[in-house]
């Protein structure tokens, strides 16, 4: 990491090869008091034999129970126009982060304009009413600064580390960017014309292709069900005027959240804060967004994304699952563990240590404000395609049919109370949690209740979970590979719609680029 | 008078910030392990490392991708633990583990609460010498990393140009190879390989142990003296003599046309090994070159030019010599060529005229911000640590190195720049969409608009 310089690529450049996390089988298989229960002597004599190797293993000594990890309380204070200013510090590295968070992302998208909201972030750093996008860049490169931001789904932020003797410079920029953005013409086309590129070669990136195409169609009805990057055909038709009025409703300081992180004192990041941006004012009430219902489906949906030239094939399979504030979420969250989690972690158990058929497999509880999903993905090389999508099903229907064991349970609940204190390692992570409190309105004492709210779950509470939110009769299912290998096996698992990559179009109700015949 | 200057121009004075020491305790053990450690009591973790001094390059002919391979298998029993018990220990105390393979090395790492020491050095110590491969464990674990070749390299658009590139920049060193290896070696290698090569290489006289986090140094070094003491020292039979590579004599271009959407080129430039005094100007001008909006082939190829969605430089620095890479996804229409002459132009500009003090104080301050944030977290401190003893052969590195970029003058770079980005020099594979591809972009774009 520290020796390649620059960041991700097209291309495989970093010559590392890191392994993903692997199977946690569950219980030690320790010999103890074995019940013997009457067996003559002979098999007695047997077991022993057996057992002998074994007996005669080691094992890890023990140790004493770890510290408590300690989860920072959170120090915020609100300026007089409504922004929400996150203090966490941290002196022990010159640095310094600001992370402006707008409660607003993607799934405000205008029905058409789908990306506009990617594109008014990505023109933030590219111009200001006080610079221009050069002197901007200059500027914040000078600071030795690095700059991320995006449109997500419910949020939308730009974040700037500097070293920490350039702070005032920080809050300017941070500040500068987020109220003023120009939105200069040939600033737009620069942005257009680079979304548009990497859209072009993110089609042709199965990892990307199955994971929109799931979201899509297990989205389908709802503002979460397209591109957060925009298609093809929406991103030329944004206009100039769509970007000042998505910025002008949405970007205000009442709507936004600024986390101040690390070299620098709370006292000090408040007072920045009120110098800094107290001029920036509010344009109005925001906007309601609109009431959306799901589609709802009878059947399972099954979408295979022809590929011709893949050599693996890319698998999703998952339904819809709980906002982010839902009473459910930690039952649910410990289902995810045991299902595709890094602790138990059933898929990988069974399509990898068991097969041999995948190098990782996984599932994903994504949980935003409205709504969530539920997904295990994994990608297979092309002739066990069926077969893995095969075993994947079997597992999820096995979570949902069958109570867990106590020793998974107690696994996944020592494994994500432990991970607390890395969960807080550093401070962005510190502030990274409380940002999620604050956006999806988790009580304040949300994260030092976790622990204990993690350890009272019964097996019983995680049962009634995965019944009502693991749908594994009615959910999406999404491979893309080259279709001609199992396309004629796919039936098995449900009526299923074939799409060459060349005709997928994100932007198509049907996925289908208009004209084109045939599945 | 130069302070205020660089002050007033936003620029910040690199020197004046100092990163905060790290004070390393070394522990020597009779069997030729060595152990470094260091206390940190920001959090209640650490962070354990065992670096093997074996990676890709040692591999023989007809083994490519051995040493990845062998680095799953560590994961796959021993004689007193099941395949992948090791992690279930990890993972109930709350903490991570993984592994990585590099051309040099290949290193173990958990982060765990502080009371687990004892437990990941005996894990440690066990896979060392107990290691227990059986036949079905070693062909599955194959399968698994045939899988993972597939994913990270043939079913990705640009996925073998990188590949491609290594092929034919080196004819002899082992560098020619990737780490994945290739899928006929990984076809070849069998459980008869997997002996020689754990007696030849993971010895405790070929490893390293870097402990970070909140532990007391004379405990944790008590504690490996403990769990890695007993474990015999190896001799080094069986280790190869790696080839070096000959200069290269001339320009050598690869043309690949793929199912993919964009034009693309890389370029690679043969340079110095990590840790040399030319390595630190060259990374320097891989900054200057393209660190951030502001930088020259950012500008020029993506912001000025507008042909190109991403052109980026960076050198590979190893322990041998690799290549430092420039690299450019172009806008549909746009042919290499034409990239790589905005390229050469840049190139150009950094041989004949010198970088200003303002440019070489922002590149100085992005190296500085790097290192900085590479000490975030207990895992990358302890990485940091583990290549400067491993790789670069010097743990205090991790303090010293700084001023080495801080000292680094515009004659440097423009020294470097004309040493190594000398045609002769130079490999490159330029990419073009397959004909039917580059017609629908043009017609996909122009159509939309």
């Amino acid at each position: 990491m520290r020796r390649q310089d620059g960041k991700g690529s097209d291309f495989p450049t970093e010559a590392r090869r890191r392994s993903e996390a692997r199977d946690h089988s569950s219980a030690p298989r320790r010999l103890g008091a074995e019940k013997c229960l009457g067996l003559c002597l002979a098999a007695l004599a047997l077991f022993l034999w057996l057992a002998l190797p074994l007996a005669a293993r080691d094992y890890p000594p023990d140790v004493p129970p770890p510290k408590a990890a300690t989860i920072p309380a959170p120090v915020i204070q609100v300026l007089p126009n409504g922004l929400e200013v996150v203090a966490v510090e941290r002196r022990t590295l010159p640095l310094i982060t600001l992370r402006l968070v707008v409660k607003v992302g993607a799934e405000r998208d205008p029905r058409g304009l789908e990306g506009t909201a990617a594109l008014v972030n990505s023109l933030l750093t590219e111009g200001t009413a006080h610079r221009t996008s050069r002197q901007m860049a200059e500027a914040i490169d000078a600071a030795g600064g690095l700059v991320d931001n995006g449109a997500e789904w419910d949020s939308s932020f730009l974040s700037l580390s500097v070293l920490s003797d350039q702070a005032d410079l920080a809050f300017d920029l941070v500040s500068d960017m987020a109220a003023r953005p120009a939105f200069r013409p040939e600033e737009i086309e620069r942005q257009r014309t680079q979304t548009i590129s990497g859209l072009q070669v993110a089609h042709d990136d199965p990892v990307y292709v199955a994971d929109t195409v799931f979201q899509e169609l297990v989205f389908a009805g709802t503002a979460y069900s397209h591109p957060e990057d925009g298609t093809l055909q929406s991103v030329p038709r944004i206009q100039a005027a769509d970007l000042r009025s998505f910025h002008q409703r949405y970007y205000q300081p009442a709507n936004c959240i600024l986390a101040v992180v690390g070299d620098i004192t709370a006292a000090d990041a408040f007072a920045h804060a009120a110098r800094f941006f107290a001029d920036w004012q509010n344009s109005g009430p925001l906007p309601e967004q609109p009431a959306s219902t799901p589609t709802s489906s009878s059947a399972r949906r099954v979408v295979a994304i022809d590929k011709p030239d893949a050599v693996q094939t890319e698998i999703r399979i998952g339904n819809l699952a709980v906002a982010r504030n839902s009473p459910d979420y930690l039952a649910l969250t410990v289902a995810n563990e045991i299902l595709g989690g890094p602790s138990e972690n059933r898929l990988f158990k069974a399509l990898r240590s068991r097969e041999g058929l995948t190098y990782g497999a996984s599932s994903d509880l994504v949980c935003h404000r409205r709504l969530g999903t539920w997904m295990g993905k994994t990608f297979t090389r092309t002739p066990e395609t069926v077969k893995s999508t095969h075993i994947a099903l079997e597992q999820m229907k096995s979570l949902r049919d069958e109570k867990i064991s106590e020793n998974e349970l107690e696994t996944a609940q020592s494994y994500l109370v432990g991970h607390l204190a890395l969960d807080f390692e550093t401070s962005d992570a510190v502030a990274s949690h409380v940002l999620e409190m604050i956006q999806n309105g988790l009580p304040m004492d949300y994260w030092t209740r976790y622990a204990g709210e993690l350890r009272d779950l019964t097996a019983e509470d995680v049962r009634r979970a995965t019944e009502r939110y693991l749908n594994v009769d009615h959910n999406v299912l999404v491979l893309i590979g080259n279709a001609s290998e199992f396309k004629k096996d796919l039936k098995k698992f449900g009526s299923a719609k074939v799409i060459p990559l060349s005709a997928l179009d994100f932007a198509a109700p049907d996925l289908r680029v208009p004209g084109e015949a045939g599945n | 008078m130069a302070a205020g200057l660089l002050l007033a121009t936003g620029v910040a004075t690199a020197a004046a910030l100092k990163l905060p020491a790290t004070e390393m305790h070394r522990v020597d053990l009779p069997n030729g392990l060595r152990a470094l450690i260091v206390e940190a009591h920001e959090s209640p973790l650490i962070d354990v490392q065992v670096w093997y001094h074996v990676g890709s390059k040692n591999e023989v002919p007809g083994r490519t991708g051995f040493a990845h391979l062998f680095e799953h298998l560590m994961f796959d029993g021993t004689k007193n633990l099941g395949p992948n018990e090791f992690s279930d220990y990890i993972i109930r105390s709350g903490g991570t583990d993984n592994a990585y393979t590099t051309e040099d090395t290949t290193v173990f790492w958990e982060t765990v609460p502080g009371n687990m020491l004892p437990v990941v050095l005996w894990l440690e110590a066990d896979r060392m010498r107990h290691l227990d491969i059986t036949g079905r464990v070693f062909d599955n674990e194959r399968k698994v990393v045939q899988e993972e070749r597939r994913q990270r390299f043939d079913n990705l658009p640009y996925g073998h140009v990188v590949e491609t590139l290594y092929d034919h920049a080196y004819t002899v060193h082992p560098y020619r190879h990737l780490t994945i290896g290739s899928m006929e070696d990984l076809d070849s290698a069998s459980i008869k390989d997997v002996q020689d090569f754990y007696n030849s290489y993971y010895v405790p006289n070929n490893a390293t142990v870097v402990i970070v986090g909140d532990v007391d140094w004379h405990e944790a070094a008590a504690q490996a003296a403990k769990y890695l003491g007993p474990v015999e020292a190896g001799s080094p039979q069986g280790v190869q003599t790696i080839p070096q590579e000959p200069p290269q004599a001339a320009k050598r271009l690869i043309k690949m046309d793929l199912n993919v959407a964009l034009p693309a080129f890389v370029e690679g430039y043969h340079m110095p090994a990590d840790g040399t005094p030319d390595a630190y100007p060259l990374r320097l001008a891989a900054k200057i070159l393209s660190e951030g909006e502001s930088s020259r082939i950012y500008t020029r190829l993506v912001y000025d030019r507008q042909i190109a969605v991403q052109a980026q430089s960076t050198g590979n620095f190893t322990e041998d010599p690799n290549l430092f890479f420039v690299f450019a996804v172009l806008n549909a229409g746009i042919t290499p060529a034409h990239g790589e002459a905005e390229v050469e132009a840049e190139l150009t500009r950094l041989k004949t005229e010198l970088v200003s003090e303002t440019e070489l104080r922002k590149a100085q301050n992005q190296i500085l911000r790097d290192f900085i944030i590479g000490r975030q977290t207990l895992q990358t401190r302890a990485e940091e640590l583990g290549y400067a003893a491993v790789v670069l052969k010097d743990p205090e590195l991790v303090n010293t190195e700084p001023a080495r970029f801080l000292a680094v003058t515009p004659e440097d770079i423009q020294r470097v720049a004309r040493k190594y980005f000398v045609p002769e020099n130079l490999t490159l594979v330029e990419v073009n969409p397959r004909p039917e591809r580059a017609a629908s972009a043009t017609t996909r774009q122009g159509g939309a608009q």
